[in-house]
């Protein structure tokens, strides 16, 4: 077994160094980050091709083979394995686009194929296919302001007691936001078509660290899985033991993003900005107070994960799931920035922050919309997991859609004159479109 | 000028403060009235609530050096035995029993850890509590304090200096060991040589074959574990690997210990303080493997 687990690592760093060597194959999209089509084979990658900011790495053909050949050797070793060589789009002609829309559409990544270079080589059936998907599996949140880092008590007691925070105005732009976590069936997918070796979707920073992000048989994968799969009965549970990186791969693998932590608490809190200095904020999804029949927090649960689809009573005003309770989510925000404005925490590590609490968290105060904890970005917890966002500003406008979400007027809700908006994209948020 | 009074004279007192009230504790003698022990200062209320009860309370105890974690470790256990519907249910017996349960759970849920225990042992907080376990068929009445790591020390390496250790210890049913994970992983030596202190000071205390600490149970918690996964996975190996010292200390020693892992911060950060230094803050809580290492010693009492 140690003698496989090690043959298949040496060809994963094979694979590694192999695509290190060749030019990164990847679309750039003009967001922040690049939108990989790796697994469309040959030359259906046609699809994505006339989109400015295009790159195409020549040697594409030299290195599928090359990859083909490793692929062949790892299934070798172990045919038990799901193959974890960079799918290929098996049995799909590269010119049939019906086939590779079903195939993206099953496998989840019908953001990819709403992305403006994709549209137009898709009919309209297949747009509204793709369409409907997104509406199915994701909540429109609109834009607006969110007060951020508010958190504590907000007596007068608390705020001279340096314990709690008025916080800042964040405004936010439309974005989609999954109604459910990232289950482990969903991950799976993500395992299986080689995700962990398409090294374009990854930050260039982790790559060496890439091959460390191993389940408990030294296969890739999160770390609880076992022979690179999940554990059975469990297809509904959200995917934890992920990395922060791992869950950034796997949100650019379907063509989205994590969340930023004010997108997070927008979806949560729904402010409602209806005069100067009025911000109603909700603490829970459900409203202000604390109901632990509607999440999965300590002592109102299994004491484990449960199904993303459970606790269907602690739903958000824009039917998100389980924003609170489960399993804590995963964002983009740097901890630190929007958290304990008046105390200067000192980290021994960088940390992303995290939101929502999980099933073992203890009091209700930090289980709100407004917490905020932090987590090392390579960390990989058990009640850790993460769901995934998308700016409209980055899919194509419906065809015949006379107002896209850029022509669109936003409608600027009132605001004092002396109240500062803060600028939401700092250098870690790739929240907002570029 | 004398001017002549006439006082009643409070016979039934003097009745009173001539017959002795034993400390539970220490055994010494007090008068009816006071507060705390004048011997070991443990409070007294020990003694008038166990003189009510039909069973003696047994004592359990958490020693461990300082900052592994013990007032934590307490006030959290005592939180969840009393708001969890479990195999365990607590319920807190006198007001001064839910002091620490408060203190820990109002520092905890402000994201901090509870401050420093005194040395000062008439400042310590005890629990007495009476537990229900669903495979008993009459409640256990269990006293335990929260005592300070350096008082543990000094009297470990002065015997007698606190002489409410020493009685604790002598009558304790079992113990709980606390160790610090994360510094044993640091290549700390000083978690593992001040355990096996503590260890060789409990069999000196009571080497009696038949009741003395070898044959006591004695439950060895790592805590701090939440940051270190491989302890939780399993704590026998963590102590074997970091440290060994104890670990044949135990094996060698004792008939009826066992291994655990607790935590109870999701992650940590630090804040720095107006002196110049800085304390520790968790940034959530989530307790995990707290409740198991207490389960374990209830277990083994006798009924």
């Amino acid at each position: 077994m140690t003698a496989l687990v090690y043959v298949k690592k040496l060809l994963r760093a094979r694979r590694f160094l192999a695509e290190l060597s060749r030019t990164t194959l990847f679309i750039g999209c003009g967001g922040a980050a690049g939108l990989v089509i790796g697994s469309f084979s040959g030359s259906a990658l046609a699809i994505g091709v006339g989109a400015a900011g295009l790159t195409f790495a020549a040697t594409r053909a030299g290195m599928e083979h090359n990859l083909r050949e490793l692929a062949t050797a790892a299934t070798r070793v172990d045919r038990q394995q799901p193959s974890s060589a960079p799918a290929v789009a098996e049995g799909v002609k590269p010119t049939d686009i019906e086939a590779l829309v079903r195939q993206m559409l099953g496998k989840g990544r019908y953001a990819l194929l709403l992305r403006p270079e994709v549209v137009p080589n898709l009919n309209q059936r297949q747009f509204q296919k793709a369409s409907d998907a997104l509406d199915d599996a994701m909540a429109m949140v609109p834009a607006g302001e969110v007060v951020i880092g508010r958190w504590g008590d907000q007596d007068e007691t608390a705020a001279n007691a340096g314990f709690g925070s008025p916080g800042t105005v964040v405004r936010v732009e439309n974005f989609y936001l999954d109604r459910f976590l990232v289950t482990n069936r969903q991950y799976q997918e993500f395992v299986t078509a080689g995700g962990y070796e398409e090294m374009a979707i990854w930050d260039p920073e982790i790559w060496p660290g890439v091959l460390d992000f191993v389940d408990q048989t030294g296969y890739p994968g999160p770390r609880d899985w076992n022979r690179g799969r999940f554990e059975s009965g469990k297809d509904d549970h959200p995917v934890v033991g992920v990395s922060w990186y791992e869950a950034a791969a796997y949100a650019r693998w379907v063509g989205k993003r994590l969340p930023t932590g004010a997108e997070w608490e927008k979806a949560g809190s729904w402010p409602v900005n209806l005069s100067v200095g009025s911000r109603p904020q909700r603490r829970f999804p459900w409203g202000d107070s604390m109901d632990r029949r509607r999440a999965n927090l300590w002592g109102s649960g299994p004491g484990a994960t449960d199904s993303v689809y459970a606790f269907g009573e602690g739903i958000s005003v824009g039917d998100v799931h389980q924003l609170i309770g489960n399993v804590w989510e995963w964002t983009t925000t740097t901890f630190g920035n929007w958290s304990y404005p008046a105390r200067d925490v000192v980290l021994s590590t960088p940390m992303k922050t995290i939101r929502g609490g999980a099933f073992d968290t203890y009091f209700d105060n930090q289980a709100t919309c407004q917490f905020q904890s932090g987590e090392d970005p390579v960390a990989r917890k058990h009640n850790l997991g993460f769901r995934c966002a998308l700016s409209v500003c980055d899919l194509a406008p419906a065809p015949g859609d006379a107002e896209t979400p850029e022509t669109a007027e936003p409608h600027e809700p009132p605001r004092a004159a002396d109240e500062p908006v803060a600028a939401v994209v700092a250098a870690d948020e790739e929240g907002a479109c570029v | 000028m004398n001017r002549e009074n006439t006082i009643d004279l409070d016979s039934y007192r003097l009745a009173q403060y001539a017959v002795q009230v034993p400390c539970y504790i220490c055994d010494g003698g007090n008068t009816f009235d006071a507060e705390l022990c004048r011997h070991c200062f443990a409070p007294m209320a020990l003694a008038h609530q166990a003189s009510t009860d039909k069973v003696r309370p047994q004592m359990l105890a958490a020693i461990g050096p300082s900052g592994a974690g013990k007032t934590v470790y307490l006030g959290m256990l005592l939180d969840m035995l009393s708001r969890q519907n479990g195999d365990l249910q607590m319920l807190a017996r006198g007001a001064f029993s839910i002091t620490l349960q408060q203190i820990t759970m109002a520092a905890l849920s402000r994201c901090e850890f509870p401050t420093k225990t005194p040395n000062e042992p008439d400042r310590w907080n005890w629990v007495h509590c009476q537990l229900r376990a669903a495979r008993r068929r009459r409640p256990i009445e269990l006293m335990m304090p929260d005592m300070a790591g350096e008082a543990i020390l000094e009297e470990v390496e002065h015997p007698g200096s606190y002489p409410v250790i020493q009685a604790l210890l002598k009558k304790c049913a079992g113990v709980m060991v606390l160790v610090d994970a994360m510094k044993l992983r640091e290549g700390s030596l000083d978690e593992d040589f001040f355990t096996m202190k503590l260890l060789s000071y409990l069999i000196e205390l009571d080497g009696d074959r038949k009741r003395g600490w070898s044959r006591r149970p004695i439950a060895m918690v790592f805590t701090k574990a939440d940051r270190c996964e491989e302890c939780f996975l399993d704590p026998a190996g963590y102590a074997a690997s970091h440290a060994s010292g104890l670990m044949q200390h135990c094996q060698e020693r004792f008939e009826r210990f066992r291994f655990f892992a607790a935590g109870v911060a999701g992650s940590c950060a630090y804040l720095p303080t107006p002196d110049g230094g800085r304390v520790n803050i968790p940034l959530r809580i989530e307790p995990r493997g707290i409740v198991e290492p207490f389960e374990w010693l209830v277990s083994q009492l006798r009924p």
